[in-house]
């Protein structure tokens, strides 16, 4: 396993309580740069809860929250986006009027040189250029860079999403990819295509959570796999040293925790 | 007529679509590309159509360069009250209080130069009420509350404020304006110089900087925007801001044109501003939408209106017709919206068994 040293993302001992109901209870999570793991459990388990926490849109009530090593407290979402967490929300959120290479660029512009920059003039054929090497690098083809969003198939407009948080935590450090059901509203080709993309993500160093509902999708694309249950963590396994009735059966309750 | 014409050439382009599947998903098929064209450039076709339609019609009184020069000044002021209303839109709001800014910028200008203030000082103080009416409508729009609704509520205060600055009555010999109001220049008109300045800097900012991308962005998806970690609010008052001051812009251009300046405000600016943007086909989802073609809406609407003049036809004939086109256009944006997803969704589906992607 990658990362065994510093993870890119390490939960401690996390509890999260709604009022009287325990949503999550001791969790502790981790997830080592370039490694995809897989967060399944049935509805009510506290995946989203626990997705919301690791994408600081929700506070634990206790426990640590480590990125890099570094002990870091989240207050809003934009604190996990500076700290190089980046959330693939279901709703994807592109904009659907602009172009491919603009979505890509938003929040990073490139400015041309000289004083038309100092105006905040935009240098298109730039972001264009970057846009496709971004998405080359990725390994994607989907449309022209120039094509607007609101003319990509589903699979294409996912792929766009990723690739726009993929660009965004590849810094210098990588950063931690939480993806919610990327594949949920796609058809097998694409679902086909993205699960190799969250692959090479994954390969060039960017640590992935990948919320699903989708076992086989789980099994193909996740090196580790953990599994809630009732707000607790049932099982943390390689996916190599487990199966589909494993997992089923931690899902479901019908098999006893890993760890009690 | 001209629009039957102008949807009959559709059919030529399109038929040859099929037959020319996309190798790569790099280009898009010619088929697709005609009918983006005509979405996005369809408005200028049908000008181009009405004033040759008008030339042969209207001969010899339409197709002189004097006409040309009495259409554009008749559509410049319309233009600049509907690259007002079309920023809003494009920003994600309907700025329904541009006829109040601007008669509380004409009233403010007007006063201050009764009052012994420079021409400049009165223009800019204008200018600047109208910056002032976007932050509010803006800032009070963030708040979580219906643009359209707050902003009835500033163009009603708008214009008691106006009422109250001109003390009740039009404010009448502000002769010191006429440089921008009938003086000509080169022969041409002052309100269309301003009105072109407006646009070209306002297409170019809307196009070309990234304050301006960023705008549209919010418009089309303020999350997306919001998400790539940059402050969409300001954006959205930026938006106001943009609106508000093209419509004090408006109120001073009108305001010279017959030398007063009337507190009243004429909720009829709004609508045939409105009518221009969405002849342009701008959404009125937001997001969406070009102001060259907002420029080239108010000039059909000046082209009808002077073309039926000439002829000796009543002008509610003019406002019919606009009406027709309107609908005439709505539907026409339907129709190749529909049919290129329906031709993307077919080639997408041809790239599956090629094994192209």
């Amino acid at each position: 396993m990658t990362g065994t040293a510093t993870a890119a993302l390490e939960l401690t001992a996390i509890d999260m309580h709604y009022g009287f109901v325990r949503a999550l209870d001791q969790i502790d999570f981790r997830v080592g740069q370039g490694e995809v793991v897989g967060l399944l459990g049935d509805n009510g388990a506290g995946k989203s809860t626990l997705l919301k926490v690791m994408s600081g849109a929700h506070r634990p009530t206790t426990g640590t929250i480590r990125v890099h090593g570094d002990e870091t407290v989240m207050h809003s979402p934009s604190d996990a986006t500076a700290a190089g967490i980046q959330m693939v929300y279901q709703d994807l959120a592109l904009v659907d009027a602009q172009d491919v290479a603009t979505n890509l660029s938003i929040g990073r512009e490139i400015l041309r040189k000289g004083p038309l920059g100092w105006l905040g003039f935009i240098d298109r054929k730039a972001q264009r250029k970057r846009a496709q090497l971004e998405l080359d690098q990725l390994g994607v083809r989907t449309a022209a860079p120039t094509r607007p969003v609101e003319m990509l198939s589903g699979g294409q407009r996912q792929v766009v999403a990723l690739a726009r948080s993929a660009t965004r935590v590849s810094g210098e450090r990588s950063g931690v990819l939480l993806l919610d059901e990327p594949t949920a509203a796609l058809g097998y080709e694409q679902t086909q295509q993205v699960q190799q993309l969250i692959r090479r993500m994954g390969g060039q160093g960017i640590a992935i959570v990948l919320v699903t509902h989708n076992l086989p999708l789980a099994m193909d694309v996740c090196d580790r796999i953990a599994v809630l249950n009732r707000g607790r963590k049932v099982a943390d396994v390689r996916t190599d040293e487990t199966d589909n009735d494993q997992l089923v059966g931690w899902i479901t309750g019908a098999r006893p925790s890993m760890f009690s | 007529m001209s629009h039957g014409a102008d949807k009959g050439a559709v059919p030529v382009t399109t038929g040859t679509a099929p037959a020319t599947p996309a190798p790569r998903a790099e280009s898009d098929p010619a088929g697709v590309r005609a009918m983006i064209f005509l979405r996005d450039r369809g408005i200028f076709v049908l000008w181009v159509l009405l004033l040759v339609g008008f030339s042969i019609w209207a001969q010899p009184y339409f197709a002189s360069v004097n006409n040309a020069i009495l259409i554009a000044n008749a559509a410049a002021l319309t233009a600049i009250f509907a690259a007002g209303v079309a920023v809003g839109i494009i920003c994600g709001a309907l700025d329904l209080s541009i006829p109040g800014t601007a008669a509380v910028a004409a009233c403010t200008c007007g006063y201050l130069l009764t009052h012994g203030a420079p021409v400049w000082v009165g223009l800019l103080a204008g200018l600047a009420t109208g910056v002032l009416v976007g932050v509010i409508n803006g800032v009070i729009s963030l708040r979580g509350f219906n643009p359209i609704v707050v902003t009835i509520g500033t163009l009603s205060i708008t214009t008691a404020a106006a009422t109250l600055i001109a003390g009740g009555y039009t404010i009448p010999g502000l002769t010191d304006l006429t440089f921008m109001g009938t003086r000509r220049y080169w022969g041409i008109p002052a309100p269309v110089w301003i009105g072109a300045a407006v646009f070209i800097i306002g297409t170019i900012f809307l196009t070309r900087t990234r304050d301006g991308v960023r705008m549209m962005a919010v418009g089309g998806n303020a999350e997306a925007v919001r998400r790539s970690g940059i402050h969409s609010d300001r954006y959205r008052v930026l938006g106001f801001v943009v609106s508000g001051v093209c419509a004090a812009l408006g109120g001073l251009v009108s305001t010279a044109l017959v030398t007063e300046a009337s507190p009243a405000a004429s909720p009829g600016i709004i609508f045939t501003a409105l009518t221009a943007v969405a002849l342009a086909g701008v959404s009125l989802a937001g997001g969406r939408g070009s102001l060259p073609r907002v420029a080239v809406g108010a000039l059909i609407l000046a082209t009808i209106s002077n073309g039926l003049t000439i002829k000796g036809i009543d002008p509610y004939w003019g406002t019919g017709v606009t009406g027709v086109l309107l609908l005439a256009s709505l539907a026409m944006e339907k129709w190749v919206s529909t049919s290129v997803s329906r031709r993307l969704v077919a080639t997408a589906q041809a790239s599956v068994h090629t094994g192209t992607r």
